[in-house]
């Protein structure tokens, strides 16, 4: 089976898109890099470095307005650009345009929020089925040990497409946090939308967490 | 009238400040030297409280030690409308949440005690501990959002939201951030949007 | 980590922690710089030694216990309000912090943050302006000063009722380590309350502040002063812990200071000029604007 290594895939799924609605910031960690997940009032979801240039404070713990992200340490402004444009201590101050936050490139799709950080100009973003989103679980295994635990081959490298009974597929986006932890989004295709049903779904994602969780490390 | 004696770096007082705020109960607030005094543990309060801890409530010639036991009687004295503690289905469900918000939950508050004032403890154990509790405590509210539920029991805020917030609020005081609980994240943004919110030290009033 | 090899750091006095800190007639371990001391007191006697036993140069002032690795060139700094007897001493208790004592001071000297941080108690969103202030080296006693500085306060300390127009000068002594404060009490606006953080550097990135006050206030107890400086502390420590890197950078482009930052410009400059290292980030290789 051809296997894509993380250094060649650029675009990795880093939450659901449900998870980061309108006016709130989502702190994720992808390879061990701190990012600032957030949605303006105009629906664009952003995804930045997890760090203000001005003392380098973590935006995530920030505040949405409209469609700026706030610094909580000055208050220092942000726009959906990441380019600073107001900085309260100097309210009459033209803000240099050099002062901005680290943007990377981003893309919704299939449910999913997918970021690029390799900064070389973007290939195209993954296309996926869309699914509706289920769950997102953090487990406490590398990526590594999630890839060994499917078998099946996937439409994306991080996407799993597990068929079970009933119709129903799950889509199992997988994301690399550190060495040691990676988290795992999930979708449904097909199956059935009520609650009782749904919740028996995020069960068996949980139950491949603890799987994950419990086999033995690699030799 | 109400009278807590009450430390503001308290998770647990903080149970208690941010229910009678939601309340909007007036309340006389006694401070208790709790660090660097250690007041809590003076012979004046271990007489109020034998356990030596706080936030200890009098409310005329009831003293009522244990902040989940407060906000139940806060809420069966003061809520006429029985939102905050229904007496139906959901009762036994608050009950079991409210002993989760005081029990495991707690983790959380041993690793805040050792990280920010140095208190001598197994941080490893409490903190895996505090890891294991918050991520009970996402994998249900994901499912109550699979119910179109926003809140740990029901379809409103109850004394089990309350009991639960601050230490996972100030999760962050023990170095573990939300980025492993998608479900806490928005929780704990539509706690803090509670008509009559009010924060605490470690909890940033702008969100 | 070991004790560090930073001698700009290493010759400095400096707090273990408030002499109540210590139960008389016990042992009690404490690390500073990466070395691990033992704290022996007996009545009123205090012994530190260090990792290999050997007695470190002990002080007792300002009702705090110092001690040194290194060789100090000068002695502890003066504080001549430590003897006007209408003050009252503050021991606010140990907090620690997983962040470097550097950031720890020059958050400390920061009034940008107060609306934000210290929402309607040091500052408020609809007056946020920092305005000019002036800071200077001196270079006599080795001290950076920032004066004139000023800013609204809906309440300015544990005793304020209403707002004021609040006046500040901080100081940071030869041990950059050190920063206090100077701001004017609410009862009485022509003298100055003394608000000090002694910061105790554990590790690079962990420190132990011991904040202390000695102020002009005779109504509030003290359970109310304490928990009025701790709860302006603990919400300065979740920035501190959570800012990037968490060493002080003091290469130039890694971070955007305004003019609103004199005191950390000054402040960086003569770190770097005193050529400390403990609790100082390695330069990076930046990326291209």
């Amino acid at each position: 089976m051809k296997s894509m290594t993380d250094e060649n895939q650029t675009w990795h799924p880093v939450a659901l898109g449900v998870d980061v609605p309108a006016g709130v910031t989502r702190a994720v960690i992808l390879n061990g890099t701190e990012i600032v997940l957030w949605r303006g009032a105009d629906g664009q979801i952003r995804a930045w470095d997890d760090r203000c240039p001005h003392r380098g404070m973590r935006l995530s713990y920030g505040f949405v307005r409209g469609n700026s992200l706030n610094c909580l340490y000055h208050g220092w402004e942000y726009e959906g650009s990441s380019r600073c444009i107001r900085i309260p201590a100097h309210p009459d101050l033209e803000v240099p345009k050099t002062i901005k936050a680290t943007a990377h490139a981003v893309h919704e799709t299939g449910g999913l929020v997918w970021m690029n950080r390799s900064g070389t100009a973007a290939s195209d973003p993954p296309a996926i089925a869309e699914g509706v989103p289920l769950i997102s679980t953090a487990i406490d295994r590398p990526i590594g040990a999630l890839r060994d635990l499917f078998r099946a081959t996937s439409m994306h490298p991080a996407v799993i497409r597990e068929d079970i009974l009933d119709g129903l597929s799950l889509l199992l986006a997988m994301h690399p946090v550190s060495e040691r932890k990676s988290m795992l989004h999930a979708l449904t295709i097909g199956g059935s939308d009520a609650p009782a049903d749904r919740k028996r779904y995020a069960l068996a994602v949980r139950q491949l967490r603890q799987q994950a969780e419990t086999m033995a490390e690699a030799a | 009238m109400l009278k807590l004696h009450d430390y503001v770096l308290s998770g647990s007082c903080y149970k208690v400040r941010l229910l009678l705020a939601l309340l909007r109960l007036d309340y006389e607030r006694v401070p208790v030297d709790f660090h660097p005094g250690r007041q809590h543990k003076s012979a004046v309060y271990f007489a109020l409280n034998p356990l030596g801890q706080i936030p200890i409530l009098e409310d005329g010639p009831l003293v009522l030690r244990d902040a989940q036991a407060i906000l139940a009687h806060l809420a069966n004295a003061y809520d006429p409308d029985k939102n905050w503690l229904p007496r139906d289905g959901r009762f036994g469900l608050i009950m079991m949440w409210l002993s989760f918000a005081g029990g495991e939950l707690m983790a959380l508050s041993a690793a805040r005690m050792h990280d920010m004032l140095g208190y001598e403890l197994d941080i490893e154990t409490a903190r895996a501990n505090g890891r294991k509790a918050l991520r009970i405590l996402d994998d249900h509210l994901a499912d109550r959002g699979i119910d179109g539920g926003q809140w740990i029991v029901g379809d409103a805020p109850t004394i089990a939201d309350i009991a639960c917030f601050p230490y996972v609020a100030l999760s962050h005081d023990c170095g573990l951030g939300h980025e492993d609980y998608p479900a806490i994240n928005l929780w704990q943004r539509r706690v803090r949007k509670l008509p009559g919110f009010v924060s605490m030290p470690g909890i940033p009033d702008y969100f | 980590m070991a004790r560090t090899t930073d001698k700009a750091a290493l010759d400095n006095w400096y707090v273990l922690g408030a002499l109540g800190d210590f139960p008389t007639h016990t042992v009690k371990g404490a690390r500073l710089l990466g070395a691990d001391l033992i704290v022996r007191r007996a009545g009123v006697q205090f012994q530190v030694s260090d990792e290999v036993g050997a007695k470190l140069p002990v002080e007792q002032r300002y009702g705090h216990l110092w001690t040194t690795l290194g060789a100090p060139t000068r002695p502890i700094f003066a504080m001549p309000e430590w003897d006007e007897p209408d003050r009252r001493p503050v021991y606010c208790g140990a907090v620690r912090v997983r962040a470097s004592g550097l950031r720890v001071v020059e958050n400390f000297l920061d009034l940008a943050h107060f609306p934000y941080v210290h929402t309607d108690i040091l500052g408020t969103e609809s007056k946020p302006e920092v305005a000019r202030y002036q800071v200077e080296h001196r270079a006599d006693v080795d001290e950076v000063w920032a004066t004139k500085c000023e800013f609204f306060q809906p309440k300015a300390a544990a005793s304020a009722d209403g707002g004021q127009m609040s006046q500040y000068m901080y100081r940071v002594v030869a041990n950059p380590f050190l920063v206090m404060l100077y701001k004017t009490p609410p009862t009485a606006p022509n003298r100055w309350d003394v608000i000090a953080l002694f910061v105790q550097p554990v590790e690079e990135d962990l420190s132990i502040a011991h904040p202390f006050m000695l102020v002009i206030d005779e109504t509030s107890s003290d359970a109310e002063l304490i928990a009025f400086q701790q709860m302006i502390f603990l919400q300065d420590r979740i920035v501190l812990e959570n800012q990037r890197p968490r060493l002080l950078p003091l290469q130039p482009g890694r971070e955007t200071p305004t003019r609103g930052d004199l005191s950390s410009v000054i402040y960086r400059r003569w770190l770097k000029e005193k050529n400390i290292r403990f609790g100082v980030e390695e330069p990076v290789r930046l990326a291209h604007a």
